[in-house]
């Protein structure tokens, strides 16, 4: 049994697990940037690919299990997949976005990054209450509502309730609310909720009914006070529309933490996006590292560990996606 | 009924102001903002039955018709009650504590998430590092995290509800002695801080400042803690000792703090006064603000609406809230 572990997140994965791997397993490590002319060798004869990608131009590929080092499995081409192969993603990371995601709704209703930056900066107290400063807001007695009520959403939900935030979600398929939770809207509804929201946390998958799912006229239908915050995946968001409604205070401000353009070798320190949302005061701008703990990565290796000798003794998967 | 609003808090145009157009009953305001105008301080105090002051000071002139003195914060550090008269009621605000709760955990996971470090080093050079996509370092969380609170009153109790959710253990440490463990997992006294402050991933402080509490952590107690400790101090900064803590974040004794309470505060003359005799804005590791942790507009508005009620409750000679003694 061969397994190729493809990427540089895949070899930190085997680095992390190689102790907890099934004994006379062949493991071949391709670590970023990829080698194109050392790849035929390594996919040949490949019963495990570890990844976050799989393109049509690789080599055609024997994977009986693909297993994806991160949520989403967006970036492999299933059509180059062999028939019959399982494709399995991995978790861990719920709880690190939920609390980033909390963590951004803070930051922006208390407006920390900008009378944090100014105090140290400057010395200036004029947010405090000795200064007569003009208060900032507070989670408590607001609505929140989560786009996608899977895994992440319902992480949030659980931290956000104790706040005295209302919570909402809309989902793609028909879910129960948890305790804390107000209602569960359709998707389709979700027209229905956003003029409700103080605060909206983005949480669903990209698929064809999330892409381009927040566009001009959904921002349109959000309060010119809320906040969004998206730890979902870029394109869930129209890029140029949110660029126009955060640069024209159309929005309260937003936390971008998933991107539109991602670096290369090439091009390390490329701007996630063709607008310079970092020089908005209004946005916190982080790297896609809202999951990215020391407990998530850890969580996630035993997920993965746990899988491949699952595959080796022929057990049930966990966090099978589809078989191609 | 005389009602005098005196000093830089509770005379602020936007407090006594606010406070007057949600009081229903007849009252006869005086609003007095500099208390070191002694001519107008005499007759402010001499005829007021009623006086909102978050300070009173021992060379304050006498005021014998005092009955009930409201403050507009939460601490009565400021006020030195041997001046006061006999049978005065004391009382405090409330309201704030969700607010400074949301500060506390905004703070923890800022601090465990490396966020401002992060989000700056992002906007400024585009730097993924630290990020899924660009490999690096990475960062913490609070899930199963040991969390003190020191000071289990109102405020403790609104964080440990809120960092339960995350995940986190909570260990309560108080002055006097706790029945209701509320969300807590353990209460300890105030003597067996020593035995808690090892076990804690997270200490925060949200004690009032008193005898017991002055200058409570010290080198000693930083030594105490782990060094992948976080500081939070909400309460009073002589809770810590300033020096100590300095040392404790410039050394790498503890891992890093939040700090919104001070040593030393801005006055007309230096409004941009920096907040410590320690060049702490020079030092990486630490958040800090200006004393604005219940700086919300739902807590003034909690605040503003507690204080109208309690003077409503004074004239109609009901039963009034908050009050914490009785001189």
């Amino acid at each position: 049994m061969k397994a190729l572990f493809l990427g540089g997140v895949a070899a930190d994965t085997y680095a992390g697990i190689k102790d907890e791997l099934p004994a006379g397993l062949d493991n071949v490590v391709l670590n970023d940037p990829v080698d194109r002319a050392l790849l035929p060798e390594a996919v040949a004869g490949a019963d495990i690919l570890v990844s976050n990608r799989w393109l049509a131009e690789y080599p055609p590929p024997t994977f009986r299990l693909v297993q994806s080092v991160a949520t989403g499995v967006d970036l492999f081409d299933m059509a180059a997949l062999p028939k019959g192969c399982a494709v399995c993603n991995s978790f861990g990371h719920e709880t690190a976005i939920a609390e980033y995601a909390v963590m951004a709704m803070l930051a922006l209703h208390h407006r920390f990054f900008q009378i944090a930056g100014e105090f140290r900066d400057h010395g200036s107290w004029a947010t405090s209450w000795v200064q007569s400063g003009t208060p900032h807001g507070e989670v408590r007695g607001t609505t929140l509502g989560i786009v996608g009520y899977g895994r992440v959403g319902r992480e949030v939900a659980r931290r956000a309730a104790p706040f005295g935030c209302r919570v909402l979600a809309a989902n793609r398929s028909p879910r129960d609310a948890d305790p804390g939770v107000d209602r569960v809207y359709p998707l389709a509804a979700l027209d229905e909720m956003l003029p409700l929201c103080d605060t909206v946390a983005l949480c669903t998958a990209l698929g064809p009914e999330t892409t381009g799912l927040i566009d001009a006229r959904r921002l349109n239908l959000m309060k010119p006070s809320a906040f969004l915050i998206n730890i979902a995946r870029g394109p869930v968001v129209d890029e140029d529309a949110l660029y126009a409604a955060l640069q024209s205070d159309r929005l309260g401000g937003a936390a971008i933490d998933v991107w539109w353009q991602y670096p290369s070798p090439n091009e390390p320190n490329r701007r996630g996006s063709r607008h310079p949302f970092h020089t908005l005061p209004n946005v916190i701008v982080t790297p896609h590292n809202s999951g990215w703990t020391a407990g998530m990565v850890r969580r996630r290796w035993d997920e993965i560990a746990d899988n491949i000798a699952r595959f080796c003794r022929g057990d049930p998967l966990i966090n099978l996606v589809t078989t191609v | 009924m005389k009602v005098s609003f005196v000093g830089n808090f509770g005379a602020r145009p936007e407090v006594a102001n606010t406070i007057l157009a949600k009081v229903t009953e007849k009252i006869e305001p005086t609003i007095l903002f500099d208390i070191g105008d002694t001519q107008r301080l005499i007759p402010a105090l001499a005829d007021a039955e009623i006086v909102v002051s978050h300070i009173w000071k021992s060379d304050f002139p006498e005021a014998p018709n005092l009955k009930f003195l409201q403050s507009p914060a939460a601490g009565l550090d400021l006020i030195d009650l041997p001046s006061l008269p006999h049978g005065v009621d004391v009382c405090n605000v409330v309201g704030h504590e969700q607010a400074i709760a949301e500060y506390v955990l905004m703070t923890m996971l800022a601090l465990s998430h490396k966020l401002i470090d992060i989000a700056i080093a992002f906007r400024d050079r585009s730097s993924w590092a630290g990020g899924g996509a660009g490999g690096g370092p990475l960062h913490g969380e609070l899930l199963g995290k040991t969390i003190g609170i020191i000071g289990y009153g109102k405020i403790g109790r609104e964080v440990a509800k809120r960092a339960v959710a995350f995940g986190c253990k909570v260990i309560a440490v108080n002055r006097s002695p706790i029945s209701d463990k509320g969300e807590a997992a353990e209460v300890c006294p105030l003597g067996e801080l020593d035995h808690v402050l090892p076990q804690c991933d997270v200490v925060v402080i949200t004690a009032g400042l008193g005898p017991e509490t002055r200058g409570l952590i010290d080198a000693r107690r930083f030594g105490l803690m782990k060094p992948s400790a976080l500081l939070i101090n909400i309460g009073r900064a002589l809770i810590l000792d300033e020096e100590a803590l300095y040392n404790a974040l410039r050394d790498k004794v503890i891992a890093g703090a939040a700090i919104d309470v001070w040593w030393r505060y801005p006055n007309p003359a230096e409004p941009n006064a920096r907040p410590s005799n320690f060049a702490f804005h020079e030092l990486p590791n630490i958040l800090m603000t200006p004393h604005c942790s219940s700086a919300t507009d739902g807590a003034r508005d909690r605040r503003l609406g507690s204080i109208a009620t309690n003077l409503d409750r004074y004239v109609r000679g009901e039963k009034l809230a908050n009050v914490v003694l009785t001189t």
